[in-house]
């Protein structure tokens, strides 16, 4: 079991009039190597999901073990390991450093990794390849459109090797094309043996993942596996 | 992360944020280069007034005494004498007196005027010092009590004096102009048509804006019946041994003059006053001033260090959105809490540095130029504990406040600093 949540509740103003549930009771188990997709509408707490499921935030209440390991006990510097070596994030607004230019901002992991200036542009410039940037590598991000800045958000993702990738509406800003493009890179990921988490608001894209978990008012409604044709 | 990697982010992001960058930098500029120009120009004019002070004022006490009921010839002559028994205190006394008339010096070929306002002015109106010429009534210590050494020959003696002979010393400003590279010992001289033989010449007093010390002829105090119209020698310049000689000797004149002109019942001095005092209380006068202008100086100093650190607080402050933004990015992928503190602190540290550097650099070009400007002095530097103290003081500033954002967004969770707008 790669990723285990108990009960997990994300609850904002906690006791006030204005309480939000925006996680309410969910329990969810995805085992190693699952392309699953989690859909729901806007405020359906898909986002806060991921931002729990990535250490990007904590929980209200709830149980999460990431391979075996209790997530809710760790320091901020574990976390920090956490999220830089078991998780790739891929955002809807790429999230890169405009002042970076793609390679820079692909090495980024890699130096906050520790890994030697001597491998890490190679490591850097492989990932790019993979996305297909490799010709980009010293565009800033400005320099760019949006489907390039998305191939090196991924890049980056994909830069550490994490055995997981979460992906936030990864196409959300995209023509329908690039869109495309950034998806089939995903499932190459997935065909390597990466678990991907895809979080999105539209079936079509949702039609892509193995699996479809759907979230409502921040509880699972429904969950199942399906058939997908990806030829 | 390692502290060489953590370097190259700092100055990779000073590189690419060169107008944020540079901002900051102008508030330590501004604050430091400011604070260094202020208090050296201060420092400067205060070791100015001091070295005058100090040359003028060595040990020197300036005695004034006068006789309501005679022409003071008497009262002059008992105060001389007192002071010739104060030998082991005293080294001289000489009138501290010049005449008062126009007078036009004459060499062979050359003229010059005293009290002439007109030649003194240059075309900008500014006064040159050094062309105040002045006829000085002196004793024989006339150069030892203001401080003049002879160049070449002597000083009048007490026989020329007794028989007012018309001999004169001159200060090195009048030789120069009257004779140049020539001795001018045994030559001869006019005052107003009266023929004066040199004795000697005193070597310069070499103090800028004091000009007018080298200015001066010596001749016998005896002239001053004749050609000061019978004024009356009230004042005098004595010169004491040291500083304990001087403090001693001051005292004892004090007694001596209270004694020639008692008070009376009433609380009057009807027969004449006098009066004691010595440039070293002025000097220390002049310390307690000093030290005044100084605290003044460094409040103004101090409050302009605080707009410049404002300014940087400013900037660092505006900036923190979107910094936050950029630390919710690097915490995402993996940048550990110190990391990331570790890179703003050495930013802030070398962009604060470099402004401090650059202030410093301004602030002593500045200083060398006021230092010229205001001070006529050729090579004024800035000192090293002001250029030190503003340093640091911006540094540290800057450093505070660069630190702040990392210190406020590295703890937040990711997401909560990734959505900062």
């Amino acid at each position: 079991m790669l990723i285990d949540i108990q009960s997990l509740y994300k609850i904002y103003n906690e006791g006030k009039e204005s309480e939000v549930r925006a996680l309410d009771g969910v329990s969810l188990q995805i085992e190693k190597g699952e392309f699953v997709a989690i859909v729901g509408q806007s405020g359906s707490g898909k986002s806060t999901m991921m931002n729990v499921l990535g250490c990007l935030d904590i929980p209200t209440y709830g149980d999460y073990f990431l391979d075996g390991t209790d997530v809710t006990s760790l320091t901020d510097k574990q976390l920090a390991h956490v999220r830089n070596k078991e998780i790739g994030f891929i955002f809807q607004g790429y999230n890169l450093i405009q002042e970076l230019d793609a390679l820079e901002n692909v090495t980024l992991p890699l130096i906050y990794q520790g890994i030697s200036v001597f491998d890490r542009e190679d490591i850097a410039m492989e990932a790019l390849a993979k996305v297909g940037m490799d010709d980009r590598a010293h565009h800033r991000p400005n320099e760019m459109s949006g489907g390039q800045q998305q191939r090196v958000a991924i890049a980056r993702a994909i830069a550490t090797k994490p055995p997981i990738i979460m992906a936030d509406e990864p196409t959300g800003a995209l023509d329908s094309k690039t869109g495309k493009h950034v998806l089939e890179i995903l499932r190459d990921l997935y065909r390597s043996g990466t678990t991907i988490l895809l979080i999105t608001h539209d079936d079509g894209i949702a039609a892509t993942a193995k699996r479809v978990v759907r979230l409502s008012d921040g509880r699972i409604i429904a969950d199942h596996p399906q058939e997908v044709d990806w030829e | 992360m390692n502290l060489l990697q953590a370097f190259k982010m700092a100055f990779k992001s000073i590189a690419m944020k060169k107008t944020r960058s540079f901002l900051t930098m102008l508030g330590i500029i501004i604050g430091v280069a400011s604070v260094v120009i202020m208090v050296s120009v201060l420092q400067g004019q205060n070791r100015k007034n001091m070295e005058y002070w100090e040359k003028m004022g060595d040990n020197k006490i300036n005695v004034s005494c006068y006789s309501y009921m005679d022409s003071n010839d008497a009262t002059a002559q008992k105060l001389y004498d007192y002071c010739l028994t104060l030998n082991d205190l005293i080294l001289g006394i000489t009138p501290n007196v010049e005449v008062g008339e126009q007078v036009t010096i004459r060499s062979e070929s050359k003229t010059l005027k005293t009290n002439d306002w007109d030649s003194m002015q240059d075309s900008n109106g500014m006064i040159d010092w050094t062309k105040q010429y002045s006829i000085k009534l002196g004793s024989e210590y006339y150069g030892l009590c203001n401080n003049l050494t002879l160049g070449g020959g002597r000083e009048v003696n007490y026989l020329e004096i007794e028989k007012t002979l018309p001999v004169c010393v001159l200060g090195y400003n009048v030789k120069d102009i009257l004779f140049g590279y020539t001795d001018p010992i045994g030559e001869s001289i006019t005052l107003n048509g009266q023929p004066f033989q040199v004795v000697g010449w005193y070597n310069p007093i070499g103090m800028e804006n004091y000009g007018e010390w080298d200015s001066v002829v010596v001749i016998p105090y005896s002239f001053n019946r004749a050609l000061n119209k019978n004024q009356q020698i009230t004042d005098y310049v004595v010169k004491g041994r040291d500083a304990q000689s001087t403090v001693e000797a001051m005292t004892k004149l004090k007694v001596f003059i209270n004694g020639m002109f008692p008070t009376d019942v009433d609380g009057n001095k009807p027969f004449g006053d006098g009066n004691v005092s010595s440039n070293t209380s002025y000097v220390q006068e002049m310390e307690n001033q000093n030290m005044m202008q100084t605290l003044v100086m460094g409040a103004i100093a101090g409050i302009s260090l605080l707009v410049g650190g404002i300014g940087i607080m400013n900037i660092m402050l505006v900036t923190v959105t979107e910094r936050t933004r950029e630390i919710g990015i690097r915490k995402a992928i993996g940048a550990e809490r110190a990391s990331i503190i570790t890179q703003f602190l050495i930013e802030a540290a070398v962009i604060c540095s470099i402004g401090g550097l650059i202030g410093i650099g301004i602030g002593t070009v500045g200083t060398l130029i006021a230092g010229k400007m205001i001070l006529q002095e050729s090579s004024m530097l800035p000192s090293t504990f002001i250029t030190v103290g503003a340093f640091l003081f911006s540094v540290v500033l800057g450093v505070i406040f660069g630190m702040y954002p990392a210190i406020k967004a590295s703890g937040l969770q990711p997401v909560v600093a990734l959505r900062a707008d």
